[in-house]
């Protein structure tokens, strides 16, 4: 299609020839490398790279998605204020053709430069070990978890619905159940104290977990426990002083003494409360996917310690380069921006620019902030408020979620991202809240009286 | 192609409300208008008489309140339809950062154009347009004639059957208004159908088979343009210069059978004497960094193949806009002669152009002309009404 490739072409030029392009590239050029140079993190090789890499993606994400949004928006807009839609109308060109035009001008001016910044920023990242003065120690750890892509697996959850009815019928023979709570809410409640029960270890005592599906693929690799402790009370030095046991406890139960394979039992550590710490233990602990895990609180901390069930604990493993996960995660950016483009392009064709990239920017902070939106606008629901199911909810559900899948945070903690789950985010931002928004500014346009005088 | 209607209206209304869906002006009005094939139509009208808003509706850029219009036999907006329809809009509206060069790369591929008769066309319709030269400049720096130069060639890059002309030689300089003069009669001769919208009468009147004339959306009037201007009851004589003699013998031959008699030496239209004066500065190779008068419309036209006798020996001739003056001025001997010096002179005197007011002025002259000057009490009365200012 010639016409739709020359609108695609004009669009580009225009972007390009409207400064604020160009503005956004120097600006980007400029901050990248001396980001590179001044970041610090906490003060490790690794720390500096997760940084880098934190911000720098981040920050390109941010700066092409409001170019994203002034262009789309301006774009269609000013043709239409300017009156340029006229000559363009009028020719053999279907007025769909003349938003999809605008929008692949928009989409392929977007991956150029999130390609050229993304390698950029792989460059520096790739770059920034070897002129550090890092020791061999250094350098392995940044390997092990930072230049890899690791696959999470959570301990199994421990069934307390026994304990839970025991605890429900003790009550109920008792009389002590609690006034103006249904039994479905004192069962809620019961449930979640055993959980947090579950995950508590008093002074001295210990307690094991067990893990299933930890797909390691190369034994000689290392499997990471990553965990993060809280308290009762908090310790003086405010931090933990524990013993980790790892392998495959089975064995034990079943013949005693030889041990098939190894388990691993560091010295005691102690490691400050509060904060996520992780320990490096060798592949061949796991058997045909299944791993054992027990930690003891030792005597000498006087106090309760708690692993938040939400990422209190977990178990890591290789499963991916950390260039496969880089391509990912650049390309969930990307994907934003494809739904930036077709949500300004859709506006542009009945609004004018600035209400459009008011909407726009409007939109994009709500979708940065969804999880928040989402927890507020629950809490109206609770009120029962019909307005809010029937219309305001459904509503929501176009509202892309980009806090919730964050794709700078997988590369800083070395977390797989699965090209499933970019291919879902794709599904979900572009095919199905992208074309919807898209489509109802098609047929607006198709129905537009472009000569119209609007005051 | 269907019939021999290229344009049809059918009782075509526009009604333009405000933000409450309130009736707010009546532009257009019943307006009925049949434009045949290979037919020069000129669309007059004062401003705000619906000329602009009627093409608008022509080409699907505004929707029509009531009635329907068929173009080409079909709807405008139909590609097939579009793909044959040139149309230049009031204002050239171009993309300021594009030059020249890629404007009109721009709108050749809209077409579809192949890559080499895009090529072709590009280059020879800058050339015609005189703007060979600053094809690279971006046309944001372009006077507004030279955008103007740059809107026609757009609207010529499909070579259409049918052009749509919104006031065409608005902002341009004598040279360019007759160049697209003589533009619109070789297109013409070609088998083209031109809508000509325009309140600049002179050149409406050099151009133009036939005419309309609206007035507060409605038709006032419409015919071939000969048989509207014809003075009844008066004829002309053009000889050579005579002997003082042979003069005084024809005039008391004219005074015997009671007739009244004058003698003067017929004026050279002004647009002729600087066309004249132009072409002696080009001729001394005075330099300009505006727009090049180059003559080469045939070249363009030429382009796309059908060769036709009169435009082959135009192509020989440099003085190509000279030689087509002849038509112009018989035309002229045969209406009156006077008055249309008048108009360009007024329009070449006054720097500042304003041409809203100059072409009333005409436009009243002409109306004294026209046998029926049935005005409608009731549209007058709306045309007052100073939310109906402008040309919507």
């Amino acid at each position: 299609m010639p016409a739709l490739w020359a609108i695609a072409k004009n669009t580009i030029a225009q972007a390009v020839r409207m400064k604020v392009a160009a503005i956004f590239i120097v600006l980007l050029l400029i901050l990248l490398p001396l980001m590179s140079v001044i970041v610090t993190g906490d003060g490790s090789v690794k720390g500096k790279l997760q940084t880098f890499v934190g911000y720098g993606l981040s920050l390109t994400s941010l700066l092409l998605c409001l170019l994203t949004i002034i262009i789309s928006t301006y774009s269609l807009s000013s043709d239409i204020k300017y009156k340029q839609i006229w000559t363009v109308v009028t020719k053999p060109v279907r007025r769909w053709q003349v938003m999809l035009g605008k929008l692949l001008g928009i989409i392929i001016l977007d991956f150029v430069l999130l390609a050229g910044f993304a390698s950029i920023i792989y460059g520096l990242t790739m770059l920034m070990p070897r002129l550090s003065h890092a020791g061999p120690d250094e350098m392995v750890q940044l390997e092990n978890e930072f230049f890899t892509a690791r696959a999470s697996v959570k301990p199994l959850i421990p069934d307390v619905r026994n304990e839970v009815e025991e605890a429900f019928s003790k009550m109920q023979d008792q009389g002590n159940l609690p006034q103006g709570m249904t039994p479905l809410q004192v069962r809620q409640q019961l449930y979640q104290q055993k959980m947090l029960e579950k995950q508590a270890v008093p002074p001295g005592q210990a307690i094991a977990w067990q893990f299933q599906d930890v797909a390691v693929f190369d034994p000689n690799q290392y499997i990471f426990i990553r965990f993060k402790y809280d308290v009762s009370v908090n310790p003086p030095n405010m931090s933990v002083y524990g013993r980790w046991i790892i392998g495959d406890d089975r064995q034990l139960a079943a013949s005693g003494s030889s041990l098939k394979t190894p388990i691993y039992a560091p010295p005691p550590q102690s490691d400050s409360i509060r904060t996520v710490h992780e320990l490096a233990v060798p592949a061949d602990a796991v058997v045909d996917g299944y791993l054992g895990l027990a930690f003891q609180n030792l005597p000498a901390n006087n106090t309760v310690v708690i692993f938040p069930t939400e990422d209190g604990l977990e178990v890591l493993y290789k499963a991916g380069s950390f260039q496969g996960n880089f391509i990912r995660a650049v390309a969930v950016i990307f994907i934003r921006l494809v739904f930036l483009a077709m949500l300004g392009v859709s506006l542009a064709a009945w609004l004018s620019f600035p209400v459009a990239i008011l909407v726009c920017l409007v939109i994009f902070a709500m979708g940065s902030m969804s999880t928040f939106i989402f927890e507020s606008f629950d809490a109206l629901e609770g009120s029962g408020s019909v307005a809010y199911t029937l219309i305001l909810k459904p509503a929501l559900n176009l509202l892309p979620q980009f806090d919730k899948f964050a794709p700078a945070d997988f590369l800083i903690k070395g977390q797989y991202l699965s090209l499933a789950s970019v291919l879902g985010q794709a599904g979900v931002m572009i095919g199905i809240q992208g074309a919807i928004v898209l489509i109802v500014g098609i047929v607006i346009f198709r129905f537009k009286e472009m000569a119209k005088v609007t005051v | 192609m269907a019939g021999q209607i290229a344009i049809e209206t059918l009782a075509l209304t526009k009604i333009f409300t405000d933000w409450w869906g309130r009736s707010k002006v009546m532009a257009v009005s019943d307006l009925s208008l049949q434009v045949r094939h290979n037919e020069v139509f000129g669309f007059l009208g004062p401003n705000g008489s619906g000329k602009t808003t009627t093409i608008k509706m022509l080409l699907g850029l505004l929707k029509a309140t009531k009635g329907r219009s068929l173009v080409l036999g079909g709807e405008s907006t139909d590609p097939k339809i579009a793909s044959r329809i040139g149309y230049l809009p009031e204002e050239s509206y171009l993309y300021k950062y594009l030059s020249a060069r890629e404007t009109l790369n721009f709108y050749a591929n809209l077409f579809g154009l192949a890559g080499d008769v895009r090529k072709m066309r590009v280059e020879a319709l800058l050339d015609m347009v005189g703007l060979g030269a600053v094809a690279n400049r971006p046309v944001g720096t372009f006077s507004k004639g030279m955008a103007r130069r740059i809107g026609l060639a757009q609207a010529l890059i499909n070579d259409p059957d049918l052009l749509i002309l919104d006031e065409p030689t608005s902002g341009l300089d004598p040279i360019g208004t007759r160049q697209i003069k003589d533009l619109i009669i070789a297109l013409a001769k070609r088998g083209k159908t031109i809508l000509l919208c325009s309140h600049l009468l002179a050149d409406v009147e050099d151009v133009c088979d036939r005419i309309a004339i609206l007035y507060g959306g409605k038709m006032q009037t419409q015919g071939k343009v000969k048989e509207l201007l014809e003075q009844h009851g008066k004829i002309q004589i053009t000889t050579k210069e005579m002997p003082a003699g042979v003069v005084s013998q024809i005039k008391d031959i004219i005074e015997k059978q009671g007739g009244q008699f004058q003698v003067s030496p017929p004026l050279d239209r002004l647009e002729t004497f600087f066309m004249r004066i132009v072409e002696q500065a080009q001729a001394q190779n005075q330099s300009t960094s505006g727009a090049m008068n180059t003559g080469q419309v045939e070249q363009y036209l030429n382009l796309t193949s059908k060769p036709s006798s009169i435009l082959d020996k135009l192509v020989e001739n440099n003085e190509a806009p000279v030689v087509n003056r002849e038509p112009i001025v018989t035309e002229k001997v045969e209406t009156a002669k006077i008055e249309p010096d008048r108009v360009v002179l007024k329009e070449l005197i006054s720097n500042a152009q304003p041409p809203k007011t100059e072409a009333i002025k005409p436009q009243e002259k002409v109306k004294v002309e026209i046998p029926k000057p049935a005005v409608n009490r009731n549209v007058l009365d709306d045309l007052v009404d100073p939310s109906n200012a402008g040309d919507k």
